[in-house]
């Protein structure tokens, strides 16, 4: 009987666990925890690391009250602070999605994530998800007549959904609409509200199966990093 | 309820809730899981069905053949793809809901199959939003039938967990209810002992109750043989070891005057001529050693029917041999002497006479001072016959029937003409309540003869096989009186019939008939039968006990050495011998007796009732050293 009531109890508390990190996991929306963070990366990185955040925050709280302020305080904010590198380089790994802290840690990223540091960091701001995506696009290298393309990812701006998108790509400084990118073409774009159902239901995040998705990894990793 | 009982309930309530529970849990977080995995699944989907139709061109007939082919290849509840203003652009929707699960399994336990979200662009633009909800029957499916795995499954471990339970319950209850029978059996007076069992609990308990029950038996054994010895002092010849003077003509007394004894007999005096001689010339030692011999002749000739037969040495040179139901006096009286002169050596036997014998055949009724001259008188005849002779005095009164023929007749006819009857006599406690009835067999012999005593006809019943027959319908005539009589009664049952075993079988039989009443029927059988056919007396006790019958032994006093074995049986009394009562108020002896074996049989909880009381004397001293009923002349007198 003890271990029927011992496999009973260890059922209950497992779900309850579950339900715990469910919870927990609900508040990742809301924003970042800015002296937190800068906490964790004194801690784990050094002080010149929470410099970084310090600055991070800074340019945040400086930005402008029109979402445009606010992109462009973004944009610039990482376009200049972190050095555009591939992951081999960077990582030693073909693809790895950093998140922020890592990113301002190492002073630098490849596309995905700048973009990534840029959606958090306008979404902390109070700009909506819903108008924000993270757009896989094939860059033209090489002159408007190339028939070379790479892989790349930027951020995509609607101010309402049939406006046209503005762009925040690390390639370059300045937000263009897209009417002015004619080197970038969309492939599919995804924003945190598609892959996860807000509100009720079962969290897929909480499970060890759901890490296999690069973006939950990555969610699972900001929170480890203080990210709210 | 039963312990065995409550252990077996608790068995299979906490089987049923551990079921229960591990049920529950696994199917909820079976449904949660799968719920997860549904969700996943319209995840994944929706991305998929979004990156197709984000490549290609966006016609609505593309578009709704995409939407069509996903859906009608897949598992899906529905497919939608609704434009950036929330309307539809395609739609797909599942109709069909045949699900083989049942609806109050679906309503316990929800398996959501929540949306798959993903966008959809065309080139910069939005395009739309593409919700995938895949159907949650295939989860239902699954969900039912790991429930009903987990059923059979557990059908499976409770057969076996119960079959377990059932081996140790039974390993439990084997102890227990040796414990338990012991317990009863000490409320029924049967002391028994009992294995100890391996279980510690039950170990001490048993322990403690074999400890009481064996420390019972060793005070009653004690007691037993403190009283053999005492009567054994006062009653027997120190030399020779037979029965003195005082208790043989007590036992005599009584044999001529019970009607339960037997109706003739031979009585029969051996005289050593000159043991006051013999002394001189052999010397104590020697003398001594010839008087044992001849007391062994005795003994064996006792011995051929030792319930009944009582030899004893009167005086220094005199010797009786009483022999009821001896109805040849001649050949006793030829045996006895050979068997004495046979041994005896040259040098003691000498030229002179050293015994004579002198026997008389007697009759119930007689009295005991004219039967001792009637052998005196044959004793003289011997005398005069010569040296070592012997001599019967052949008496007057004629035999009821002669021959074993005749009395089978008679019995049978008796029988076949129901002339048997019951007549009652009270057994009263000290105060004069009546504690039972004791019926006396009465038998009606010729159509006008007189009625006979069991004393007249049971040693020939005996002889003849008939004993168990009169017996049966003995006890059917109390059964019939017991309809009228308020009070219980008891009735006798030879020795014959105890050891019968398919007499038990008949009396079982008989008694189940009359259910009702056999709780006010007391059974006695005589002490010789009992100590001789012990085995057979248990058996009967174990069948007796059924119907509620009380069972009780008569005759009690003389062979106080084996009492100690009644310990196991469940007596319910004792009816003491009359020659124990007769005149009690003067004789001290008996009443050491008596005084012992009151405080032995209360010890163990055993009615005392004593027999034959004939005056208010007796009855005094009887009460005042404890005995419980009387019965006898004088109680019927005052009734």
């Amino acid at each position: 009987m003890p271990k029927n009531a011992n496999f009973l109890l260890r059922r209950i508390l497992g779900l309850a666990l579950i339900i715990l990190a469910a919870a927990w996991f609900a508040r990742l929306t809301s924003g970042i925890d800015f002296a937190r963070l800068e906490l964790v990366a004194a801690e784990r990185y050094g002080q010149q690391t929470a410099q970084a955040v310090r600055e991070w925050r800074a340019a945040l709280e400086r930005a402008g009250p029109t979402e445009t302020d606010k992109l462009n305080a973004v944009n610039v904010f990482f376009n200049r602070r972190i050095l555009f590198l591939d992951d081999q380089t960077v990582w030693g790994k073909s693809d790895y999605w950093a998140t922020p802290l890592e990113v301002l840690w190492k002073g630098a990223g490849d596309c995905e994530d700048f973009a990534i540091a840029k959606y958090f960091s306008l979404k902390a701001i109070g700009i909506s998800p819903d108008k924000l995506r993270l757009t896989y696009v094939k860059v033209r290298i090489g002159g408007p007549y190339s028939n070379m393309f790479q892989a790349h990812m930027v951020l995509v701006y609607y101010a309402t959904p049939t406006a046209e998108p503005l762009i925040l790509d690390n390639l370059i400084t300045e937000i263009r609409p897209a009417s002015r990118r004619p080197d970038l073409v969309p492939i599919f774009s995804f924003n945190s509200e598609g892959l996860w159902v807000a509100g009720s239901g079962p969290e897929p995040v909480a499970s060890s199966t759901s890490r296999l998705s690069r973006w939950r990894d990555l969610l699972t990793r900001m929170q480890n990093d203080g990210y709210e | 309820m039963s312990l065995v009982r409550q252990l077996w309930l608790a068995v299979v309530l906490i089987t049923t809730i551990v079921f229960a529970g591990s049920f529950l849990v696994s199917m909820y977080s079976a449904s949660s899981y799968l719920e997860q995995q549904l969700l996943r699944k319209n995840l994944d989907n929706a991305s998929s069905l979004a990156l197709s139709i984000s490549q290609l061109s966006k016609d609505p007939v593309t578009v709704d053949l995409l939407v069509a082919a996903q859906f009608d290849n897949g598992h899906y509840q529905s497919i939608t793809i609704t434009d950036p203003q929330g309307g539809t652009i395609a739609s797909r929707v599942q109709d069909r809901n045949d699900a083989d699960v049942p609806e109050w399994f679906v309503r316990t336990f929800p398996i959501r199959s929540l949306p798959g979200k993903a966008l959809v662009t065309d080139g910069w633009k939005q395009y739309g939003t593409v919700t995938v909800i895949s159907h949650n029957r295939f989860a239902y499916h699954a969900l039912w039938k790991q429930g009903l795995a987990m059923l059979a499954w557990f059908t499976v471990i409770a057969l076996g967990s119960g079959l377990i339970g059932m081996l140790v319950l039974r390993g439990i209850r084997r102890p227990l209810n040796a414990v338990v029978e012991q317990a009863e059996a000490v409320t029924e007076r049967r002391f028994l002992s009992i294995g100890e069992p391996r279980i510690p609990e039950l170990k001490s308990v048993a322990h403690a109750m074999n400890r009481m029950v064996e420390r019972i038996r060793n005070m009653f054994a004690e007691e037993a043989r403190e009283l053999e010895t005492l009567q054994h002092r006062l009653n027997f010849d120190a030399v020779t070891g037979l029965a003195n003077r005082d208790y043989f003509l007590s036992r005599v007394r009584e044999k001529l005057s019970g009607e339960t004894e037997a109706a003739t007999g031979v009585l029969l005096l051996l005289r050593l001529a000159n043991l006051a001689e013999l002394n001189n010339r052999l010397g104590r030692v020697e003398t001594d050693a010839q008087l044992h011999n001849i007391a062994g002749d005795f003994a064996q000739i006792v011995a051929v029917m030792p319930e009944e037969r009582l030899a004893a040495r009167l005086n220094g040179s005199d010797f009786a041999l009483f022999a009821p139901n001896a109805d040849d006096a001649e050949t006793l009286a030829r045996q006895l002497a050979e068997s004495i002169s046979q041994p005896l050596s040259p040098a003691a036997l000498g030229p002179r006479a050293i015994f004579q014998i002198g026997a008389v055949p007697y009759h119930r009724g007689d009295q005991i001072g004219e039967l001792l001259g009637a052998a005196d008188q044959a004793l003289a005849v011997a005398e005069n016959k010569g040296a070592n002779a012997w001599h019967v005095l052949t008496g007057t009164q004629l035999p009821i029937a002669s021959g074993g023929h005749a009395w089978r007749e008679l019995l049978t006819n008796a029988l076949d003409d129901a002339r048997i009857k019951l007549v009652l006599f009270p057994v009263n406690d000290a105060r004069g309540h009546e504690i039972h009835q004791e019926c006396m067999v009465r038998l009606h012999a010729k159509t006008n003869g007189d009625w006979l005593t069991a004393g007249d006809f049971m040693p020939m019943a005996v002889r003849l096989d008939l004993a168990s027959t009169i017996d049966l319908v003995v006890v059917r005539q109390a059964l019939d009186l017991l309809t009228i009589e308020p009070g219980d009664l008891a009735v006798n049952l030879s020795a014959e019939s105890m050891a019968d075993w398919a007499f038990h079988n008949k009396l079982a039989e008989l008694l189940r008939q009359h259910g009702s009443s056999t709780g006010r029927l007391w059974f006695e059988v005589p002490e010789y039968g009992a100590f001789d056919e012990y085995e057979a007396l248990r058996e009967l006790c174990r069948v007796l006990k059924q119907f509620g019958c009380k069972i009780g032994i008569e005759h009690i006093g003389h062979r106080f050495d084996e009492i100690q074995n009644l310990t196991e049986l469940g007596l319910d009394y004792l009816k003491i011998d009359a020659s124990l009562v007769r005149d009690i108020a003067q004789n001290e002896d008996n009443q050491k007796i008596l005084k012992g074996l009151c405080h032995m049989a209360h010890g163990i909880g055993i009615l005392v009732i004593a027999v034959g009381v004939e005056n208010q004397a007796e009855q005094s001293t009887l009460v005042e050293l404890g005995v419980d009923g009387l019965t006898g002349p004088f109680i019927r007198a005052a009734v």
